[in-house]
Order: structure tokens, then C-alpha cells, then sequence
């Protein structure tokens, strides 16, 4: 059911909502949430949602599922991005639903269902690199534009489960990557180019900065790495000031992060509507295929209970 | 349901296998982890002599710079961290942040070390030097401070000590030392636990911890010759 | 950036809880609960080992021994424990995360308690012992009578810094993530709200100044003015060694 939910909302964003299978053994003590919205006892109303603190503030957050779907849940718990402590506050019964992502390989271990996102509250996420202008020579650009044609949804997944569940080593987990598609042959393209990577603070983010970064001192130049930097609150404003020169970004969080009211949610328009968001000292190169989406994800458990396909089932009444 | 190969065990005796699998990254973590529990002691060290001795020299200012610098001390470091760079206007990448903010708290330490220290040396000592002629900044540095050096080498110990423990907050907000491996262990411990790294941190930092102790141990011996001569 | 601060701090709506945001109350409850906690079984365990090593002079290596625990980073151990008692606890619980939160703080809250005390009793002079016993008391009763009312001023200091310390530890705890003061300084973090970070930096510095100003206070009425003469803060400390017994306060983290 996963996969094919990911696979209908490949053209779109795909939000994974998960909801977990111990949100229905404790689903009798969510009073603390409930009923004390006027309108009524919603599915939402009752559960307790899990995810990074910015998800309250974020554009497509509580916010956009509120207007987007009219989904108001009954209490809000900090967790991570996405990582271990959202995962396992699903998994244990903590939370009820959670903000995960959809490459996360913990999905399908635990048997999370992502709830689709038909209103494309979390636009389209296309792995796309933030660069600063003046860093982006024509070698520069020719290396990362080599490697976001390679890149997939399904091998980023990959990656992400080589580094999350096989325990490899992110920058190991890049060079083979890169040599299985053909792109780690050395060469002179970036020669003379400094560029400081820098990376948020989850595995896949991680994987990807390593992969640009090894390409490029494969092409000869000199790269500095700042990795697992944390949110986007936190290290955009380095990117900006050109402490960062280069990031892995996804183009429908970033957008909505320098733009609130942007609307774009198909791939090209978000990818459009990003280039003319972006300050003029950076730019967005090439985006790739893969995309890896905030989704909304809850367990099988509690998708069965409540029959949850999507996240506007969240806004039905509950029994 | 994962599949482990044995280089990437979770067990928590792996740490070792888990070091030589990542040692220059390892090394790097400690070496900035080090940087970061030492430079600022001596810088604090530094700025508190001159504090500490004017509370010493002037009884009236004792309460006001011991309760001030006290009061510096009750900020949470993770705080202190995340509001020196908006408050000096630097980066919030910045990594003097980190150095900055343990210097506060060295100081906000030693000052009263550096007082109670200076405290410490006997009244009559103080003024038969004073008798031998020795003038107020001679007597300092060649007298008292010397007597003292046991009293703030204790202060120093703690300081460095807890320190490397501090350093290791500031993993949690993603700056570059042993704290990462933290962080990171805590990342990977999904679905299952996953302890090398966790593992490794908490030795790497109580050796440093340890290493660190012994060496201003090491430092106040070298610095007090007479104490040995006399069985104490 | 300072007038940020003190408009997030007054703003009222900020001290209540709303539906997605615990308020400054609720947290400041969380992080008492916390350190209470934790001061209580560090007490129940530091106060009664110290007395009795102090008084006996035996096992003097248990206090050497715990204040080798100051080197223990209290991140790593934090998440240490986490990852191995957390899978244990399911449903609407925070008890997976609070264990490991309590012992991180207890072994930081033992060793200057611990150290403190004994010294405290070690440092009772030999002559006012022997005085007490020529009077008759038995062992226990000069402990309780004698050497426990002379050390409680060094008593005090140690547990003074050590709730100095579990208040500023206890933020540490939100990056399990638990409630409590610190959730404001990540929070505040994670969303670039400065304001938000900063004014929870202040609530915990206020929180540490008023509880230690309490102690102090309890500390006045608590210890026999004969012996805070002797012991007065404003005196010069005569003894190296108690003064570096003072001064091994400072852990912090």
C-alpha cells in the first residue's frame, strides 16, 4: 500500500503521514486532545501528532494541514526530523501520527502507512543543489548536473538504507554510489574552486552532501564539509551569508521556507517558482528526479482502525 | 530483520573495531573536542587573575565579582552556546561560539578560585615578604601566586573536566567534537540500538577527561617544587 | 534583540499552554519535576554515604570514586541509556525518557553532595570529637549530634551546586526529547526563534538564582549560628584543603 501510494504521488509531492499500530491501544487516553475544538471530535482531534519543533511554524506544516485539509490535531509533540526519536514515538505509542520521510527505511520496517497527499500540502521535494553563485563554474556545474541525472527516488532510498539500517558510513555509502554510476573518475573540471559543503542533521542529507563532495575533490576542488548542521532555520542562514556554498536542498521545502505563500506544487513549478524565490548570490542547479517528501505516516494499526487512506481521512469525524 | 555485517556490529564492545573503521575522523572529533576543553581554561585562567586578585586586593569588590561571575555560571551552557553569536553578531556557524562561551564559564570558575587561592596564603607570609622588600606586583607574581598555585590548580582541574562533558553539549547542536558521535549513534539507533559510537564518545571523553586531570596534576607538582619536600 | 527577549517573556500567551505550545508554567513544572526528583535520590544516596565514610574514615575511595564520575559526558550517558531503556516503554509515556534524564542527573548530583558532606564531617576538629565521646555519646550519637550540625554549612555548599548544576543540566533533557525549560532552547533553536531561545536561557538562569537564594535562606536558618562564625563566608578560609572543597563546586554542564 506504501509503495503505491508513493508511486501515485510521484508526479506531485508525496506527504507521508504516518500513523502508527499502538496509537489504537492508547487511543482511549488521548482526552487531553480532543473536543476542545468547537467544531466537533475529528479523527485529528484526538490524536497527538509528532514532529520537528519548525513544524509548527513551517508554511506546510500545522498550518497548511489545517488549510489544506482542515486537519487540526489534538495536541502537538516535539520530536526530530524525522529520525529516531519521531520513529520510535510512532512505533511505541507516543504519538499517534508523524511527520517522516518518505525515503525513511523505517516506513516500511515498521509497516508505517504514509497517508497521500492529493492537495499537495508538502509540494514537490526534487533533490536539488543550492549553490552560491559565484562557486558555480561551469565544472562545478557539470559535476552536480552529472549527478542529479543519475539520482532516483528509489536509489535514494537506497542510500538512505545503506547509511540508516546497514550502519555504512555516509561517505563511504557516496564514493560507491558515484562509482557505480560511472561519475568518481578523477578529473580537472573543478580545479581551483573552494566550496564548503554543508548538510542538515539527518542521514539521507548527510549522504547526499558527501556525494557532491567527493565528486567534486574528484574533479579537483578543494572542498571543506560542515555536515549534520541541523534545520533549515539554522544553517540557511549560513548559506545565505556565504559561510555554506553548497547544499543538497529539496525544492518544495526549501521554497516554501523562503516563500510561505508559495502555491507551486507540481515539480516544474516548484522548481520555477525556487529559482525566483532564491536571493541573488544563490542559485539552484539541476534538480533531479528523486524526490523524498515530508509525508504524514501512522500505523498500520491505527490506518485500519480509522480507515486512513488519506490526510484529509484525518479530518472525518470519529465514532 | 538487519542484516549486519561484522565491521558494522551494534554491539557496544565494537566501539574499538568502530574507531579503526573511522580514525581519521575520530581523531579529528577529539583533537576539536581537546581544542575546545583547553584553550578557553587558559584563556579564563588568564582573565581571572587579574578579577581575582582585585577581589582579593580590595575586600569591597569580593561580593559583587564572586556573585556576578556566579551568576554567569547559572546560565545553561546549551544556552550560552546558541546566544553568543547573535549577541557578539557572528555566524550562527561561528565556531568560536563554543570557545567563547566555555571561557565565560572558565572564568565565572576561577575568579573565585583565584581569590580563595590568593585567601589561602598565609597572612605573615604575605608580610615578610613584604619586609623583604618585595613590591605589591613583585610579591604577587613571586609570592603569592606561587603559594596559591595548589588552591587554583584544584579549581583548574574541575574546570577542565567539566569542560570536555560541556564541549560534548554542544554536539547536540551540531558542532564539530565528540559529541557528534552522539548524535549520531542516537540517529542510527533505529529500528535497533546501534552503540559503537555512543560507546566510543563516552570513552574517548573520559580518557581525554582523565588525561587532562593528570596534567595539571602533572602541572601543579612541576609548579610547587617545596611541597615534596616536605611529607605532607 | 534584548527587547525580543523581554516581549516573548511578557507576552502572557506564552506562559499558558495552547493546543500545539506547552507554556513557560507547565515547562517550569517539568524541569522542577526533574531536578527534584533527582536531588531527593541524590540525597537519599550521597547524604547517608557521606556521613558514614566521613565519620568511620572508611572506604574514602567511594568519593574518589564518584567524583571520578564528573568526567562521565552527560550527552553521551544521556543518550546511552535512552537507546537501551526507551524501547522498553510503549504507549502515552515519557517513562522510556525520564528514567535515563533522572540517573544522568543523580550521578551528577551525587559527587559534590557526597564529597561535601564527607569532608565536612572529616574536617570536625579531632578535639571536638573527643570531647564528645569523653561525654559519654555513642558513635551515632556523635555523628548526629555533633558532626553532622558542624559540617551542614560544607553540606550545604554541596548540595547547592549540585541543584545549581541539575537546573542547568536538566535542559539537556529536551533533546530526548522531554519537556521541561530547555524545550524552549531547542525549540527556540530548531525555528531560528532567538527570542524564544534566549528567553528560555533566562527562565533557567532566573529558576537556578531563585532556588539557590531559597537554600541560602533555608541554609541561615537551618545551621547554628555558632557555627556559621566559624565558617562565615565573608572570613578568609584558613585551610587549603577546605577551601579546594569549595571550590570542586564548580562542575557543571
Amino acid at each position: 500500500m506504501t509503495s503505491r501510494i508513493l508511486a501515485s504521488g510521484a508526479a506531485a509531492a508525496v506527504l507521508a503521514l504516518g500513523v502508527t499500530a499502538c496509537g489504537s491501544d492508547s487511543s482511549d487516553d488521548t482526552t487531553t486532545g480532543g473536543s476542545s475544538s468547537a467544531g466537533g471530535a475529528t479523527i485529528a482531534s484526538k490524536f497527538i501528532f509528532g514532529g520537528a519543533a519548525e513544524f509548527k511554524t513551517r508554511g506546510d506544516g500545522l498550518d497548511g494541514l489545517k488549510r489544506n485539509y482542515g486537519v487540526e490535531f489534538g495536541k502537538f509533540r516535539v520530536t526530530d526530523t524525522g529520525g529516531p526519536v519521531t520513529v520510535n514515538a510512532l512505533k511505541n505509542g507516543q504519538v499517534d501520527a508523524a511527520n517522516v520521510f518518505s525515503t525513511d527505511p523505517a516506513i516500511k520496517a515498521n509497516g508505517f502507512v504514509i497517508l497521500a497527499d492529493p492537495k499537495s500540502n508538502f509540494a514537490a521535494q526534487n533533490v536539488v543543489p543550492i549553490i552560491t553563485k559565484s562557486k558555480a563554474s561551469d565544472g562545478v556545474k557539470t559535476t552536480l548536473d552529472g549527478i542529479s541525472a543519475k539520482l532516483t527516488t528509489a536509489g535514494l532510498s537506497d542510500l538512505v538504507s545503506k547509511v540508516q539500517v546497514d550502519k555504512e558510513d555516509p561517505d563511504a555509502v557516496a564514493k560507491g554510489w558515484l562509482s557505480q554510476n560511472g561519475l568518481s573518475s578523477a578529473g580537472t573540471a573543478a580545479k581551483g574552486v573552494k566550496l564548503t559543503v554543508g548538510s542538515a542533521n539527518f542521514p539521507e542529507n548527510v549522504v547526499l552532501a558527501e556525494i557532491y563532495a567527493e565528486a567534486l575533490k574528484a574533479q579537483g576542488a578543494s572542498i571543506k564539509t560542515k555536515l549534520n548542521i541541523g534545520s533549515r532555520e539554522k544553517y540557511y542562514p549560513a548559506l545565505k551569508s556565504g559561510s555554506l556554498d553548497l547544499f543538497p536542498e529539496y525544492s518544495g521545502t526549501i521554497l516554501t521556507y523562503l516563500d510561505k505563500k508559495a502555491t507551486a506544487s507540481k515539480p516544474d513549478d516548484v522548481y520555477t517558482a525556487l529559482q525566483a524565490a532564491l536571493p541573488s548570490n544563490l542559485t539552484a542547479l539541476n534538480k533531479s528526479d528523486a524526490q523524498d517528501s515530508d509525508t504524514v505516516v501512522v500505523t498500520k494499526a491505527t490506518a485500519d482502525k480509522f480507515g486512513l487512506k488519506t490526510i484529509a481521512d484525518l479530518a472525518k469525524p470519529a465514532e | 530483520m538487519t542484516v549486519l555485517a561484522d565491521s558494522t556490529s551494534s554491539s557496544p564492545l565494537h566501539f574499538a573495531q568502530y574507531f579503526l573503521d573511522h580514525s581519521s575522523e575520530d581523531l579529528r572529533l577529539l583533537w576539536s573536542h581537546t581544542w575546545l576543553s583547553v584553550v578557553p581554561v587558559v584563556i579564563g585562567l588568564l582573565i581571572a587573575l587579574p578579577l581575582g586578585w582585585t577581589a582579593r586586593r580590595y575586600r569591597w569588590t569580593y561580593p559583587p565579582i564572586i556573585s556576578i561571575t556566579g551568576l554567569l555560571y547559572t546560565i545553561p551552557s546549551i544556552a550560552l552556546f546558541v546566544m553568543v553569536p547573535p549577541l557578539l553578531g557572528l555566524d550562527t556557524l561561528d565556531p568560536l561560539q563554543v570557545p567563547i562561551a566555555l571561557t565565560v564559564y572558565s572564568v565565572a570558575l576561577l575568579v573565585r578560585v583565584v581569590a580563595d587561592g590568593l585567601a589561602s596564603v598565609p597572612e605573615d607570609t604575605v608580610q615578610a615578604a613584604t619586609a623583604l622588600g618585595f613590591r605589591p606586583v613583585e610579591r604577587f607574581f613571586k609570592v603569592e601566586l606561587p603559594i596559591a598555585v595548589p588552591v587554583i590548580a584544584a579549581g583548574l582541574r574541575v574546570a577542565v573536566v567539566s569542560n570536555v562533558s560541556i564541549v560534548a553539549v554542544a554536539g547536540t547542536i551540531g558542532l564539530s567534537n565528540l559529541g557528534q558521535l552522539f548524535t549520531q549513534g542516537f540517529q542510527l539507533s533505529t529500528p535497533d540500538a546501534y552503540y559503537p559510537p555512543i560507546v566510543l564518545g563516552i570513552v574517548l571523553c573520559v580518557l581525554l577527561a582523565v588525561v587532562l586531570d593528570l596534567a595539571v596534576v602533572g602541572l601543579n607538582r612541576l609548579l610547587t617544587p617545596w611541597r615534596r619536600a616536605v611529607p605532607s | 534583540m534584548i527587547a525580543d527577549v523581554v516581549t516573548w517573556l511578557t507576552d502572557s500567551s506564552h506562559w499558558t499552554d495552547t493546543k500545539f505550545d506547552t507554556g513557560i508554567w507547565t515547562q517550569l513544572l517539568a524541569h522542577l519535576k526533574f531536578v527534584g526528583i533527582a536531588l531527593a535520590i541524590a540525597l537519599l544516596i550521597a547524604l547517608p554515604l557521606g556521613l558514614f565514610i566521613g565519620h568511620t574514615r572508611r572506604w574514602g575511595w567511594l568519593v574518589a570514586g564518584a567524583n571520578a564520575l564528573r568526567a562521565l559526558p552527560t550527552v553521551g550517558v544521556l543518550v546511552l541509556l535512552t537507546v537501551i531503556i526507551s524501547p522498553h516503554f510503549q504507549g502515552r509515556t515519557d517513562t522510556g525518557f525520564l528514567i535515563p534524564t533522572e540517573i544522568v542527573l543523580v550521578l551528577l548530583a551525587v559527587p559534590p553532595i557526597l564529597s561535601n558532606t564527607y569532608a565536612g564531617v572529616q574536617n570536625v576538629e579531632p578535639g571536638i570529637r573527643d570531647a564528645a565521646f569523653g561525654m559519654g555519646m555513642t558513635g551515632p550519637q556523635v555523628l548526629l549530634r555533633v558532626e553532622f550540625p558542624i559540617s551542614l554549612p560544607l553540606i550545604f555548599s554541596g548540595v547547592r551546586s549540585a541543584t545549581l548544576q541539575l537546573i542547568a543540566t536538566a535542559t539537556v533533557a529536551s533533546y530526548l526529547p522531554l519537556g521541561g525549560l530547555g524545550r524552549f532552547i531547542y525549540d527556540g533553536l530548531a525555528q531560528q526563534d532567538y527570542p524564544q531561545m534566549i528567553g528560555g536561557g533566562v527562565l533557567v538562569a532566573a529558576l537556578a538564582l531563585l532556588t539557590d537564594l531559597v537554600l541560602a535562606t533555608i541554609q541561615r536558618y537551618v545551621v547554628s549560628r555558632g557555627i556559621t562564625r566559624r565558617f562565615s563566608s565573608k572570613q578568609a578560609v584558613p585551610d587549603s584543603r577546605i577551601a579546594a572543597v569549595h571550590e570542586t563546586d564548580g562542575a557543571h554542564a
